[in-house]
């Protein structure tokens, strides 16, 4: 099942292939380059959430993914910068839940996905803040993400527990559905104005 | 051929180097390089010095009229080139060089010999409609070339074709099931799997010197997701215990213990069989028979015959294998047995190459296949896969997993390797032996980099006396 009834085969935020080696252009002022680590448990929606977001606003004629582990994709703000965020997504199983300080170390956005329709998930979301709070870097810009939003009838975890968690740990909320594509570029324009920005003089 | 461009890069480096105005530059980078030799190793302190040195060079470069007027991917080409000579002079100094990652190195690979026995897909979360061992081998096969390099990149380049490989089968299954592009579920599971039953040669080390040694600004984006992929397998299999693979217990203990009997059954055949390589359990003859190729290549540099240089070795090492079967392991003879077999007889052949004239890529270079030859190929490829693990299977599992080495490249690279040792690509622009710190026990790494790859390239002498016959003057000396 795809994530959205579709079949999208391709895709093309890629910015190259693997082995694309080399640094493509590095962060100023005016066009940030972003590493966005995603956390949460299988299913919640992590991969949809990217896919969403990459394939939206990309012409798909171009490269064919490598999946869905890594995806680069930029996006233009109002303020004529620009924001590419490099994103990581983390294997959600629990018995690789002790690896992901070595994908969240240096990361500057961290979202946290949970589904909707699973208080388990909800849980899990909140280890994960606690461990990103312990261990991530200080200054990391933190999401928290209810997915799935369009199974309403399904609903476990009111959004009202989401935003006071969110709001109590310093964090942006929001609620998403990969499936109908709601909220999806908002969750990523949210994240973008929330960078701190590099002085232009540096 | 994958680091071509970086080998271009390396060349265009040492192209500019011997301009006069580089004088400055090659006196640096020769006593940086010297530098090293005055202190012990200290991973740390060498790791800072070889970035800030790289960082340092590559400003330069960029503003020296040598690359003025020149695009960013000149002087990305010239950082690379400088990477690569300066890591290639310090590998022998840098690589694997304190005791604890050498100690580190022996035990990851020891418990990995074991693991590899039992461990099945399902153990790590791989859904069954993933599951493709077959194609898998091409992503070990590319973990193991990880030896054959030097340079921090190239090394790095085999982890991310592995990677590739990965994300490809993945991708081209999940198309096949109409699901989702594969993530990082679907991935690291693979990737652990693969890295299991690849064992890597100094995996540890490796990494640790990928970690190191490749410029930091290079390292990223892609690169570093899949590199870091590449750690946390590492991680994830030195701490394998019964719980990670979701086994009781004492079922562990069991498979564990099995996996040891069975080791230590065949290493008792391997001692007898290999006396040069004792990286990996799972390199046999058709292996051996290419390094003999290889050291012959690397030290004599003349041009080469089939020799039958090993076929009594060979043979009395089959005494000792035929003695240790009592322990009953091997019943049947093994897959490795009759590969050995198979290779002492192609050795004594006269004339041997004829043997191979009836599979005809066998003797093609890259440059004369066309996309039309990609299907016939692929399937000659997939018939040899298939016959070889049905083979292997028919012999019993013990011996399934163990040689990967037979494809269709290795047996390729050797027979390019007989045929044409001219064309090895070398870099030697100047032929100065002494002052060289790194290449006195360069030696060592003989059988570890493939002759193909070695890039014994110099710097020329500070006073410009650069004398150059051709591009590859192997007769300068
Ligand atoms: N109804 C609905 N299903 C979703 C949504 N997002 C993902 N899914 C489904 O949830 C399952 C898991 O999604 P996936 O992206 O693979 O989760 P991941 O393990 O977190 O990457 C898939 O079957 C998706 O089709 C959503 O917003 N709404
Ligand atoms: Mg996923």
């Amino acid at each position: 099942m795809g994530c959205s009834g579709s079949v999208p085969a391709r895709s093309s935020g890629q910015s190259g292939g693997l082995n694309n080696l080399e640094n493509a252009g590095s962060s100023d002022a005016k066009n940030l380059r972003v590493k966005l680590v995603l956390l949460g448990d299988s299913g919640v929606g992590k991969s949809c959430i990217v896919l969403r977001f990459v394939r939206g606003q990309f012409d798909p004629t171009s490269k064919v993914t490598v999946g869905a582990s890594f995806l680069s994709q930029t996006i233009a703000l109002q303020d004529s910068t620009t924001v590419k965020f490099e994103i990581w997504d983390t294997a959600g199983q629990e018995r690789y839940a002790a690896l992901a300080p070595l994908y969240y170390r240096g990361a500057a956005v961290a979202v946290v996905v949970y589904d909707i329709t699973s208080p388990d998930s909800f849980n899990k979301a909140q280890y994960w803040v606690k461990e990103l709070q312990k261990h991530g870097s200080p200054d990391i810009v933190m999401a928290l993400v209810g997915n799935k939003a369009d199974l309403h009838e399904k609903r476990e975890v009111p959004a009202q527990d989401g935003i006071e968690y969110a709001e109590k740990n310093g964090m942006f909320f929001i609620e998403t559905s990969a499936k109908t594509a709601d909220n999806i570029n908002q969750l990523f324009e949210e994240i973008a104005k929330r960078l701190p920005r590099p002085s232009p003089s540096s | 051929m994958e680091n071509a461009d970086v080998f271009l890069g390396l060349h265009d480096f040492l192209e500019r180097m011997r301009q006069p105005s580089a004088a400055d530059f090659v006196k640096s980078i020769k006593s940086f390089i010297v530098s090293f030799s005055n202190n012990a190793p200290d991973p740390e302190r060498d790791s800072a010095a070889v970035q800030s040195f790289l960082a340092n060079m590559e400003a330069a470069f960029r503003a020296h009229p040598l690359w003025a007027g020149c695009s960013e991917e000149e002087l990305d080409s010239a950082g690379e080139g400088l990477e690569k000579y300066v890591m290639t002079k310090l590998f022998t100094r840098v690589f694997a060089s304190i005791p604890d990652d050498v100690k580190t190195d022996e035990q990851l690979s020891e418990k990995i010999a074991l693991v590899q026995q039992f461990v099945r897909p399902e153990n790590l979360d791989i859904k069954a409609s993933f599951q493709n061992e077959t194609s898998w081998l091409l992503a070990q096969k590319e973990l193991q070339k990880i030896n054959m390099y030097k340079a921090p990149r190239d090394k790095l380049v085999c982890i991310l074709n592995c990677c590739k490989v990965i994300n490809n089968l993945l991708l081209n299954a999940s198309i096949a099931l109409n699901e989702n592009p594969p993530g990082a579920d679907e991935f690291l599971p693979v990737l652990i799997y693969v890295t299991i039953k690849a064992n890597p040669p100094q995996l540890h080390s490796n990494l640790l010197y990928i970690q190191r040694y490749r410029r930091q600004s290079r390292l990223v984006g892609e690169a570093a997701y899949f590199f870091t992929n590449m750690l946390s397998a590492e991680s994830f299999i030195s701490n394998i215990d019964a719980q990670a693979l979701s086994m009781e217990e004492s079922e562990f203990e069991r498979n564990m213990e099995s996996a040891q009997a069975l080791l230590s059954g065949l290493s008792a055949d391997m001692d007898g069989l290999s006396n040069q390589n004792d990286e990996s359990e799972g390199q046999i003859s058709v292996e051996q028979l290419i390094q003999s190729k290889h050291q012959g290549v690397n030290s004599t540099k003349e041009k080469e015959h089939l020799t039958p240089v090993r076929s009594s070795e060979s043979k009395s090492v089959k005494k000792v294998t035929f003695a240790k079967d009592q322990e009953p392991i091997t019943k049947v003879p093994s897959l490795s047995e009759l590969e050995n077999k198979g290779a002492t007889m192609l050795l004594k052949e006269e004339k041997a190459s004829q043997v191979f004239q009836e599979y005809p890529y066998l003797f093609a270079q890259v440059g004369d296949l066309t996309i039309s030859d990609v299907e016939d190929l692929l399937n000659n490829y997939k018939q040899l896969v298939f016959k070889y693990v049905c083979l292997s299977k028919g012999l019993g599992s013990a011996t399934s997993s163990l040689p990967s080495s037979v494809l269709p490249s290795q047996v390729q690279l050797q027979v390019e390797t007989m045929k044409a040792p001219e064309e090895h690509k070398r870099v030697e622009l100047n032929d100065e032996s002494e002052k060289d710190t790194s290449e006195t026990n360069d030696s060592s790494n003989q059988v570890l980099n493939s002759n193909e790859e070695k890039v014994e390239s110099q710097l020329p002498e500070d006073e410009e006396k650069v004398e150059r016959g051709g591009k590859n003057d192997e007769t300068s000396k």
